[in-house]
């Protein structure tokens, strides 16, 4: 996790902290640290290689879930036959 | 459905409710069904048993929370209780089993893969499907729930009824397990991985 200064703009190669970085990139994907992830994450990608890599791999499987798990449409008899069991115990 | 009974709604209100509130989860509900059972018959009664005991508690849903969350919950709820007890296909690999083995919370974060974010996207969606579904019911539903339903770790922890720091660990572990999947699937394809990039 931590923060070197790095002048020549040039990544680390290796991650000090790897472990705490990635619970972090981990919690920032999942939307669990809002706008001060931003900063952190910002930093992070531009000065780490692994966290680097990692961030893009993270965010690749969650794209791909979302995009790529398509929803199994719904039976259309299914919402009616729900009102009327619901009517029935009215 | 340990909820206290807030209040008594009207017909009326119920009804809003009912149809304003909980009716445009079907879909979710059905896939989120589906995904634990495999099976459309099971998932239409699931869903269809979640909408009757949600309608039968409705005093105890406090109008204008989250929905979803709240109905997410009894049908995990039923799953594990009714579908689970009668299922023809016992689940693969119980999630009990799993925790003995990692045997704590305290999960060490790592990178377990050299599976590249390019694989990842050139995947067909039959793959990532396939990976998803061979994943043990309880970490399958912690992916469900966190990346195709977009509930945060408190919503998933009201949900699962486990802490969020279990919440945490379940989702690194389940992710983990998702990539070793479609590391195989990526090294079948013949998909560049970290490996044989550096073999070549």
């Amino acid at each position: 996790m931590e923060m070197n200064d790095n002048p020549s703009g040039e990544k680390k190669v290796q991650c000090s902290d790897e472990s705490k970085c990635l619970e972090l990139l981990e919690s920032i994907l999942d939307g669990e640290l809002q706008d001060s992830g931003k900063e952190i994450l910002k930093e992070k990608l531009a000065k780490c290689q692994p966290c680097f890599e990692h961030y893009h791999l993270e965010q690749a499987i969650r794209d791909v879930l979302k995009t790529k798990c398509t929803k199994h449409a719904v039976p259309t008899e299914l919402a009616d036959c729900i009102r009327q069991k619901i009517q029935d115990i009215k | 459905m340990s909820e206290v009974q807030r209040r008594i709604y009207s017909q009326e209100e119920k009804n809003a409710i009912f149809d304003g509130e909980f009716m445009p989860h079907i879909d979710s509900m059905y896939n989120f069904g589906y995904r634990l059972t495999f099976d459309e018959d099971d998932a239409k009664d699931l869903v269809q048993d979640t909408y009757l005991k949600a309608y039968r508690f409705i005093n105890s849903f406090e109008q204008g929370t989250n929905a979803k969350a709240w109905l997410f919950r009894i049908l995990k709820n039923s799953f594990i209780n009714e579908y689970r007890k009668k299922s023809k296909q016992p689940t693969k690999v119980d999630y009990q089993e799993v925790e003995t083995y990692y045997n704590s919370d305290d999960v060490h974060y790592q990178s377990t893969s050299d599976l590249r974010a390019e694989s990842v996207k050139d995947m067909l969606g039959d793959e990532i499907s396939n990976a998803l579904n061979s994943l043990a019911v309880d970490f399958r539903t912690v992916i469900i729930l966190c990346d195709l339903e977009g509930f945060t770790y408190e919503e998933m922890a009201k949900i699962l009824d486990i802490p969020i720091g279990t919440v945490r660990s379940r989702l690194h572990r389940a992710r983990n397990l998702l990539k070793e999947k479609l590391q195989g699937y990526a090294q079948n394809m013949g998909y560049n991985t970290d490996e044989e990039e550096e073999e070549a």
